[in-house]
């Protein structure tokens, strides 16, 4: 079973919701709590089966599907993959398990249950058209989720979404399709493995413009400013779990296909194009986090906070060293676990009182203890206190980028403290002080439904920000591999000096330690 | 005084013939026998016509066996011309026309079907067709034509609607047209090489070095307004919508596909030598009109109010994305239209017999036209499975993986990719975006709204038969296995085009 163990990891949810149709609604809960439960057993299964010393592909599968057009159903998972995979498997538990009184509970099971399918599907092609599929049709669950499930603009929320990263990842599709065909010019067969692709060097003027064609298919899956528009109406509208899954796990496709695409494909291009990327995540840092200062509805302060902590994500990556790549990898995971748990926790206060304006709270750390303190251990993790799972990730990436720029760098620091400001005076606006509004008085503090998914939640953020070791371990692997991949393949005198050479500074180790002796 | 004429009755080679027999045959069987007993229930008539059509089917698998052996296979007097063209688009003639005449049991009575002259005309619009794509005579060519068209006009005409009417004339006034400037163009290029065949043509302008450019193009756009008319290219198109909006959604959806593969077959023969000998202005003024096609009638499809016509809408939309192929004329880009128009045949039929078996004879208060977008909002809660499969109709032309028109356009903006035309290729994964508005339009009424007062749901299969939900079971599978059966297809239909020498 393990060979095929990635096959059954997609298409165990997919089935498990077709079946799910024969399910009587009241049990339903129980079902999709169960599929979610056996599906996280499984991938926690690849973890352990997972050799962390090696950084190539592992549990690989292959299938033509129309090998005359170079369509192979490729699958396999590295480290750069297998946390991501894992933390889809998860927090679709979580979203199931912590699901509220929803109308049609037993539709947003099922759709959950097949955009499951899609989010481990993303993270484990190797062929770029299956790639795709997989990526197109995460689209579908989640425009039915915020359109039929979500707030009074739902409609106009669901579309744009939709439309916004559909076309966006036409044009990526056409980057794809010249990527085969520079392929088959090199090599006379047609291909769409990423791995093969990963053979091809191709000349720089090339480069930039299939980079630019990805470019804007990820960059508004980010989102990236200035495509990021589409974000704050979708996380304003959605229900709380179309939020928790859209921060935890979409958003990750964008930036993981950066370093499953762009980097190893195009390393020239990643270096031509490094500083404006860079210069565009800080706008995106500083200026969203600006707007999450104005924010009156926490809903939304978190939401753009989310946005905020992708720009350092997209940093770390274009820092094209290890330590910003890990660093990025390892913040996809921790602004997952973070954002997803801080969306997790306006939900539960939106059950309450059914509004998210922070002017309706205040002096709810007297009435709701509990729930006041697991606030605050996500907040101090948001906002990069040490020791919690996202000092390690940002650490990394700002170290990664300080190695290209120091002034860039210092910029992003400085907007981190921007975020600790509203993330705190957003505490301070409903925890503390008085409670003034009669209605707050008696509110319920959180349940055991609520602790059920919360309570793992904060015991991840604090065992990964104090032992990072066992997921930074075979991230790192993976990434001295992309790395170096991209270091060989580099044509142009500056990439090679910005994508650092690890077999020359492992000689350099190795010669020194002999000298030394 | 004459001399004998001696033919042997070998080298007519009346084999080639028998694919565009047999529908004949057929028809005139379903004349004689209503001479003999008049009232027969109109399941007869569908059987017989659906058992003909399996007849030709078979034939047509036999031919393409004897292509694969043989190679091209010419008869007649060399007037019909059995390639791998002809071969393919007949293939996809008689497969869509026997999804589509199951359609005619309808759950209500329609008028048409009631009269047996309406299969008898169906079956002859066949044969008309199979004659367009099967020779390179162009007489012929404009014989199968006007057959197929007169009988579609008339079937279009018996759905007895005020608005059927208006849509016939308007098609027959736009036909007749159409088929005037195909004469003249003809004419034109008579006059030029004094042959009506089109590598007669080819050889001849080619010899001369194409002294008469001028004469040319008077016949290139003569043949080029005539193909627009009939492939609905923009500005060609305008009896499109209102032609669909008054035929029934069955007919509608059978226009959309089977006269469309026929004329693009024979606009393929025509245009692309043309381009390939370097007429530049035809290249040009393909490159506008696809690129008009395309993306007005998606702007166009955006502000529609009824599904019907939003549909109407897509297909002249995605003949303009078809139309792609026959500008960019490279092997690949010609199997690519032949694999598009296989998928949309699928997805397409199914999309509007999804429309046919919601048919109302009744319009409600709250509806303004027969297929409104109100009709269908809030399916979900009341007919889910129906909403489902609509739902995943609409994804399909859409172009979202995986279902099947996504292979389609896959290869098709490949080859477009692979042959230099960088531009179009984003044009066209740009159009699919506009497009996929209009489409999740529709899904957005149907999942996301609430459902109209008094709409209990039964109207969505009001009309539903086994023999209606069997062909929209048959095309939704189709839609989404379609991944599993695109590499012996994509093989058949490459080397059916490759050994035609296109």
């Amino acid at each position: 079973m393990l060979d095929h163990i990635l096959s059954v990891l997609i298409f165990f949810p997919a089935l498990a919701a077709v079946f799910g149709f024969m399910i009587q609604k009241e049990s339903m809960r129980s079902y999709g709590v169960a599929v979610s439960v056996i599906e996280l057993a499984l991938s926690l299964w690849v973890w352990f089966s997972f050799d962390s010393s090696i950084s190539g592909m592992q549990f690989m599968e292959q299938v033509p599907l129309i090998p005359s057009f170079g369509i192979n159903y490729i699958l396999g998972v590295d480290g750069v993959s297998l946390f991501i995979v894992i933390l889809a498997a998860f927090f679709t538990m979580i979203g199931i398990a912590s699901l509220t009184d929803t109308p049609n509970v037993k539709n947003m099971i099922i759709t959950l249950l097949f955009l499951q399918m899609t989010m481990v599907g993303v993270f484990v092609a190797l062929d770029a058209i299956v790639f795709y599929v997989f990526w197109e049709l995460s689209l579908v669950p989640m425009l039915y989720i915020i359109g039929a499930w979500g707030g009074p603009l739902r409609i106009y929320a669901s579309v744009k979404f939709f439309l916004y990263t559909f076309a966006g990842s036409l044009v990526m599709l056409v980057g794809m399709l010249f990527m085969a065909y520079f392929f088959y010019q090199a090599t006379g067969v047609w291909s769409f493995a990423i791995l093969d692709w990963y053979r091809l060097i191709l000349p720089e003027s090339f480069q930039l413009w299939l980079f630019a064609a990805f470019f804007i298919g990820f960059a508004i899956k980010v989102p990236m400013f200035p495509f990021h528009t589409w974000l704050p109406y979708a996380h304003g509208q959605a229900p709380t779990i179309g939020s928790v899954i859209l921060a935890a796990i979409l958003l990750k496709m964008g930036t993981y296909a950066f370093i499953r695409f762009s980097l190893p494909l195009f390393p020239d291009a990643s270096v031509y194009f490094m500083y404006p990327i860079a210069i565009l995540a800080i706008i995106m840092i500083v200026y969203t986090a600006m707007v999450a200062y104005a924010q009156k509805d926490v809903k939304q302060v978190v939401a753009y906070s989310s946005v905020s902590h992708m720009g350092v994500i997209i940093l770390g990556t274009f820092a094209l060293n290890v330590e910003g790549i890990s660093g990025s990898i390892f913040l996809m995971i921790a602004h997952g676990v973070v954002s997803g748990a801080l969306f997790l926790l306006v939900g539960v206060i939106y059950d309450r009182r059914h509004t998210k304006m922070m002017d309706q709270f205040g002096g709810l750390a007297h009435v709701m203890p509990r729930y006041a303190t697991i606030f605050g251990i996500m907040l101090m993790a948001s906002v990069g206190m040490p020791l919690t799972i996202n000092f390690v990730g940002e650490f990394l990436s700002l170290l990664g980028f300080y190695q290209q720029s120091h002034i860039l760098t210092l910029l992003a620091g400085t907007a981190i403290i921007v975020g600790a400001i509203y993330m705190l005076s957003a505490y301070k606006k409903m925890f503390f002080g008085e409670v003034t509004i009669e209605e707050n008085k008696n509110l319920p503090d959180v349940n055991k439904r609520e602790l059920v998914a919360l309570i793992p939640l904060a015991i991840i953020t604090i065992w990964l920000g104090v032992y990072p070791k066992p997921v930074l371990e075979p991230i790192n692997n993976s990434v001295e591999a992309i790395v170096q991949l991209m270091h060989n393949k580099s044509t142009t005198e500056e990439a090679k000096s910005r994508i650092p050479n690890l077999l020359k500074g492992m000689e350099i180790i190795k010669t020194s330690t002999k000298e030394a002796h | 005084m004459l001399a004998p004429v001696n033919v042997s009755l070998e080298s007519l080679n009346l084999i080639t013939l028998a694919p565009m027999l047999i529908p004949i045959i057929g028809a005139l069987l379903i004349l004689v026998i209503d001479i003999f007993k008049v009232n027969l229930h109109k399941t007869i008539y569908v059987v017989l016509s659906l058992l003909f059509l399996f007849l030709d089917f078979g034939s047509l698998l036999d031919a393409s066996g004897v292509f694969i052996q043989d190679g091209t296979v010419m008869g007649i007097f060399d007037v019909m011309l059995i390639d791998g063209l002809a071969i393919l688009s007949q293939l996809i003639i008689v497969a869509a026309s026997m999804l589509f005449i199951p359609l005619a049991l309808t759950h209500k009575r329609f008028h048409e079907f009631s009269y047996p002259e309406v299969f008898a005309l169906f079956l002859f619009m066949i044969s008309g067709f199979q004659f367009m794509v099967a020779t390179d005579n162009l007489i012929l060519v404009f014989v199968g034509l006007e057959t197929s068209s007169l009988a579609l006009y008339t079937l279009i005409a018996m759905h007895n609607r005020d608005k059927s009417f208006e849509a016939a004339v308007k098609y027959f006034t736009m036909g007749a047209l159409a088929a005037g400037f195909y004469s003249f163009g003809a004419m034109v290029f008579y006059a030029l090489t004094g042959s009506v065949e089109i590598n007669q043509i080819a050889t001849v302008l080619e010899a001369n070095g194409y002294a008469d450019i001028g004469y040319v193009l008077v016949g290139v756009t003569f043949m080029l307004a005539s193909f627009g008319f009939k492939l609905s290219i923009v500005p060609f198109h305008t009896w499109a919508p209102d032609v669909y909006e008054g035929s029934s959604a069955a007919m509608a959806g059978y226009m959309s596909i089977v006269p469309k593969i026929a004329a693009f077959v024979v606009a393929m023969r025509l245009f692309e030598f043309l381009i390939h000998s370097g007429v530049v202005w035809l290249e040009v003024v393909l490159y506008i009109f696809v690129v008009v096609t395309m993306t007005a009638a998606n702007i166009w499809a955006l502000i529609q109010t009824d599904v019907k016509r939003m549909l109407a809408y897509s297909s002249i939309s995605h003949a303009g994305f078809v139309m792609a192929a026959i500008l960019i004329g490279t092997t690949q880009a010609n199997s690519a239209l032949f694999l598009y128009w296989i998928l949309f045949s699928f997805t397409n039929l199914g999309s509007f017999s999804m429309l046919w078996i919601s048919r109302q004879k009744h319009l409600p208060e709250y509806q303004s036209s027969d297929h409104s977008y109100d009709k269908f909002a809030g399916m979900i809660k009341t007919s889910p499975m129906a909403a489902v499969i609509m739902g995943l109709f609409m994804l399909s032309l859409a172009g979202l993986p995986p279902f099947a028109l996504f292979w389609g356009k896959l290869y098709m903006i490949s080859s477009a990719v692979t042959s230099g035309y960088t531009f179009l290729a984003l044009i066209m994964a740009l159009n699919s975006a506009i497009a996929g508005y209009y489409y999740v339009k529709l899904i957005v009424y149907m999942f996301m709204k609430e459902p109209v007062i008094g709409n209990d749901g039964h109207v969505y299969v009001a009309n539903a038969t086994l023999a209606l939900k069997s062909i929209i079971g048959f095309a939704a599978v189709g839609t989404i296995f379609a991944f599993l059966a695109l590499n012996p297809l994509l093989e058949f239909v490459t080397s059916f085009v490759y050994n035609s020498g296109y």
